[in-house]
């Protein structure tokens, strides 16, 4: 079936099976391999991309099921300008990246946080981030990446204010 | 110091955060096709016939490989005689056992076609216990029977010297498989060609390169080998990446298109190495001051199926199993055997978390038998420099046990609780000794290339891997610091094997310190180029220049410089060289084999933690309030890099400890998804506190030591340690579950 979509903000539209994973739809149709498989189970999060901003596994979407819907994926959060989103610059600043697997649905998930909820407490970033596993990090870095994250958007948002 | 010691930004993280790291699932070539294995089902038997027919009949499929079609010996190990076979030819010794290989047009249709294959095998009772594999009678599962090694260390006059103590206290203790969990499964991509090019995730390319070549019956030259990025490793990506490499090279060069395979969760549980499960028996005695006057341990270590890195592990095991202590008498036999289970190997720690769980349980029950403070024993008894080791090593520095201990002593204490509530409270310590280097498992050399372009940045090769640990940023650093120019003008290149030199495996916490110095051998040959030619620019001796802020700089006068780019720029059309290969080469281990007495490591990273930890008595449900953990490094070279070392090992030990198990069945694992294998999550973490202690060691470069492995086993120990003094009940199996945790609650209350 035809699908319509837009994906990181650009319109789409292409053939797939309406079961079709969306995972595969956008690592092997769109070339966009920044989505990554873990487990194809749902158990670990590193296929997390936002449809309609929330966090979904991407593994287990259908693409039957992303018709007329938004998708972001991590190719999609970095400025026009190619400049980093203000995550990605705290997970690096942070510690909050080693392997780099579960990066990409662990700095989506902290958007679709940080999006709701500004200034999350402890409590709500483990629970947003409870879906998203990590071997690498022991999960402390990622938590003050979270943190440090909030902290630069809520200035920057400021700032954004002042100009627009 | 500029760079050495401060706090940078891994060097190869924006390609992660932006989703265009390429790892080896994201390579894509024109025609490209998947393979998927059909694998043994059972955990023992003999192979009596294959039926392919469905599988090659369905549509999609394009080939189907058994064992009679690999060119070469159809084996890999990490020994010789290798004895693991790429597809099963007649024995199968372990369930996860590839036995055929499907090529199809797509993943899916090659998982459905291995479905359709059908394997008769004629089963034996399989052997899952060390105990029936070593009873009398037991059937061979390899040739030559199976013990994979035994080995014995003997320190003075051994066990006998435990009927001079007064007080010998006795334990056996156990631990379970763990997986590496890594959330990149294994994945390979091979390209044909008159030399082939195989795309891995991987730990040791170069081994790769060896058996891919070797069994495609090619010279070794023929075949190169590039790292992927490679989403974790901790071990685990050696072996089964030789095997699937070798598959999809052997593949693609039959089909003369591009191969991928990539594992999916269960086939990376079931179908790659484990930790070894442990079960260790020890004796300790001590004087009624506290001094430890004997030693007495015996490690038999579940191997499963194949060698694998058994051998290595168990002289590990062997030479840590008595823990950082100055010990007259010891005495360890240690040993390996074969399971009809999947095949152990490397994990992050190799043996030293199991032998470090039973040795610091014992030292605590010693200190409450003799009724000394725990930590004061650990202090008795620490090594200091000068002192000998185990194996009788003596080091004249970077011993920084007692400094460990001593910011561990000074940590505030937890806050006294009320007994008798809902929760119980407790506190931990453990200490632990790591070498650094291959050591006894053999011979150390690194190869590295540092090579400045005309604008004055600097390309680094060396044939290590960068597995998320932040090699490639230390290297990157150490550069830095000797060519006195900006990290951001300092690249590490990708790991292929016609670029860089081989410098071994990625293991044993050797890259920093083995790795570095041949890093900093190079830059300084590359120093040297660069003042010379600053020197005839500005007519001085070259001991007035130095390198600095990206100028060549007179010493004298800091306004006399010369931008790095234009002295690289003439230095390159004077002739100077401009690119060095240099290797570092760590000193031999010597020790005598049957008593494993001598010089093994070129140095050790010492660790004290502690844990002070909640236990809910109705539901077992633990909190860990306070996690410190102090290691002597040596030197830090990257702060930031060194604090996620630790913190990341330490949950990787805690979840030994308290969370992963792998259940068998039958010989069968049953839990072989993330769903009943129990990873922590981000709401299991643990508040580490890491506390990095400098003890500068000689061999390592500014001083450094490895880092990334010991703090797994204190971990692991630790919070042993720190639930049975909330509990009062000594635990001595691995992982402590809360399940466990309510059982003993339940018994102590009966009992009490």
């Amino acid at each position: 079936m035809l699908i319509r979509f837009t994906c990181n903000g650009k319109a789409v539209q292409l053939e797939a099976q309406p079961e079709a994973r969306v995972i595969d739809v956008l690592r092997d149709e769109l070339g966009l391999t920044g989505t990554k498989e873990g487990c194809g189970r749902g158990e670990c999060g590193a296929c997390t991309i936002l449809l309609d901003g929330k966090p979904v596994n991407s593994c287990l979407l259908l693409a039957g099921k992303i018709a007329d819907r938004e998708i972001t994926t991590i190719e999609g959060i970095a400025g026009k300008d190619g400049a980093l989103h203000p995550i990605q610059e705290a997970f690096l600043d942070k510690g909050a990246v080693q392997c780099g697997f579960c990066t990409p649905g662990m700095i989506l998930s902290t958007k679709a946080l940080l999006d709701e909820n500004s200034a999350p407490e402890l409590a709500e970033i483990e629970e947003a981030l409870s879906g998203n596993l990590c071997r690498c990090t022991g999960y402390g870095k990622i938590v003050e990446g979270v943190l440090e994250a909030s902290e630069r958007l809520r200035q920057g948002s400021h700032h954004r204010g002042d100009v627009s | 110091m500029k760079v050495i010691g401060k706090q940078v930004r891994k060097v190869d993280g924006f390609e992660l955060v932006t989703g265009r790291a390429k790892f080896a699932g994201d390579y894509q070539f024109p025609g490209m096709v998947y393979g998927a294995v059909k694998r043994a089902g059972v955990p023992a038997g003999r192979i009596t016939g294959i039926d392919i027919e469905g599988a090659r009949n369905t549509p999609g499929v394009i080939d189907v490989l058994t064992a009679r079609d690999i060119p070469g010996p159809n084996l890999i190990g990490v020994l010789p005689p290798y004895d693991q076979p790429l597809l099963a030819a007649d024995e199968i010794r372990y369930a996860g056992e590839s036995v055929v290989l499907i090529i199809a047009e797509t993943a899916e249709i090659a998982r459905f076609a291995a479905n359709l294959v059908s394997v008769s095998i004629d089963p034996y009772d399989p052997i899952l216990t060390v105990d029936d594999a070593l009873a009398p009678d037991a059937r061979k599962i390899h040739e030559g029977g199976n013990i994979t090694l035994s080995k014995k260390l003997l320190k003075g006059k051994g066990k006998a010297a435990l009927e001079k103590a007064d007080v010998v206290v006795e334990g056996v203790y156990e631990t379970s498989f763990q997986d590496h969990a890594y959330l990149e499964p294994e994945t390979v991509c091979a390209v044909p060609g008159r030399r082939i090019t195989l795309y891995a995730s991987c730990q040791s390319p170069f081994h790769i390169r060896g058996h891919v070549a070797a069994n495609l019956n090619v010279p070794a030259a023929s075949v190169i080998v590039v790292q992927a990025v490679t989403g974790g490793s901790f071990g685990g990506k050696d072996d089964v990446a030789t095997e699937i490499g070798s598959l999809a090279c052997i593949a693609a060069q039959r089909l003369n298109r591009p191969v991928l395979i990539a594992h999916e969760r269960k086939e990376s549980i079931i179908g790659s190495n484990l930790r070894h499960a442990a079960r260790i028996s020890s004796k300790t005695g001590a004087m009624n001051d506290g001094r430890i006057i004997a030693r007495e341990i015996t490690v038999l270590l579940d191997g499963g199926a194949y060698a694998s890195e058994s051998p290595f592990v168990t002289m590990k095991t062997l030479i840590h199993a008595a823990g950082p202590y100055n010990i007259e008498n010891v005495e360890v036999t240690s040993t390996s055997v074969f399971t009809n289970k999947t095949y152990c190997g490397a994990f992050r720690g190799f043996g030293v978390p199991q032998v470090t769980f039973a040795s610091e349980s014992q030292i605590d029950e010693l200190a409450d038998k003799l009724g000394m403070d725990r930590l004061e024993i650990r202090r008795i008894n620490g090594l200091k420099a000068g002192d000998s080791n185990p194996t009788g090593q003596v080091y004249a520095q970077s011993v920084g046990l007692q400094e460990t201990i001593q910011v561990i002593a000074a940590q505030p204490a937890p806050p006294a609780h009320p007994d008798g509530g809902r929760y119980l409270y407790g506190t931990g310590y453990a200490s632990v000794a790591q070498g650094i280097s291959n050591g006894a498992e053999g011979i150390d050399v690194a190869g590295a290339s540092v090579q400045m372009s005309q604008d004055g940045s600097v390309l680094v090769g060396i044939g290590l891997t960068e597995l998320g640990q932040g090699s490639r940023t230390v290297w990157a650093q150490i550069v830095a610091e000797v060519l006195g120019v900006a990290i951001e003008n300092v690249s590490v290149r990708l790991v292929d094997t016609d670029a860089v030199h081989d410098s071994g495996p990625t293991v044993a916490s050797r890259s920093t310190t083995v790795g570095g110095m041949a890093v900093l051998k190079a830059a300084n040959e590359v120093k040297k180029s660069l003042i010379s030619m600053a020197a005839l620019m500005m007519q001085t001796d070259e001991e007035n220049i130095e390198l600095r802020d990206g100028f060549a700089i007179l010493k004298m006068d800091d306004s006399a410089r010369i931008p790095v780019s234009s002295v690289a720029t003439a230095a390159y059309w004077t002739g100077f060289p401009l690119m060095n290969l240099a290797f570092s080469k760590a000193p031999e281990a010597n020790f005598d084999d049957d008593t494993h007495q001598g010089d093994i490591y070129i140095a050790y990273n010492y660790g004290t933690h502690r844990m002070d930890v909640q236990v809910d008595a109705m539901t077992g449900k633990v909190k860990v309030l306070n996690h410190f953990a102090a290691h002597d490094v040596g030197r830090v070279i990257n702060p930031l890099g060194l604090a996620g070392q630790i913190e990341g090992a330490s949950l990787i030990g805690f979840g030994m400890a308290h969370m992963e198990r792998i259940n068998y069945a039958g010989g069968i694992i049953q839990n072989a998804n993330f769903a009943d294998y129990a990873l922590p999550s981000i709401k299991d973490r643990i508040p580490t506190n890491s506390i990095p202690v400098e003890d500068h060691n000689p061999t390592g470069p500014f001083g450094a030591k490895g880092a990334g492995e010991p703090p797994v086993a204190a971990a692991a120990a630790v919070f042993a340690n720190a639930i049975s003094d909330a509990v009062q009940f000594r635990f001595t199996k691995l992982p402590i579950t809360r399940e466990d945790i309510l059982n003993a609650i339940q018994q102590r209350g009966n009992h009490g």
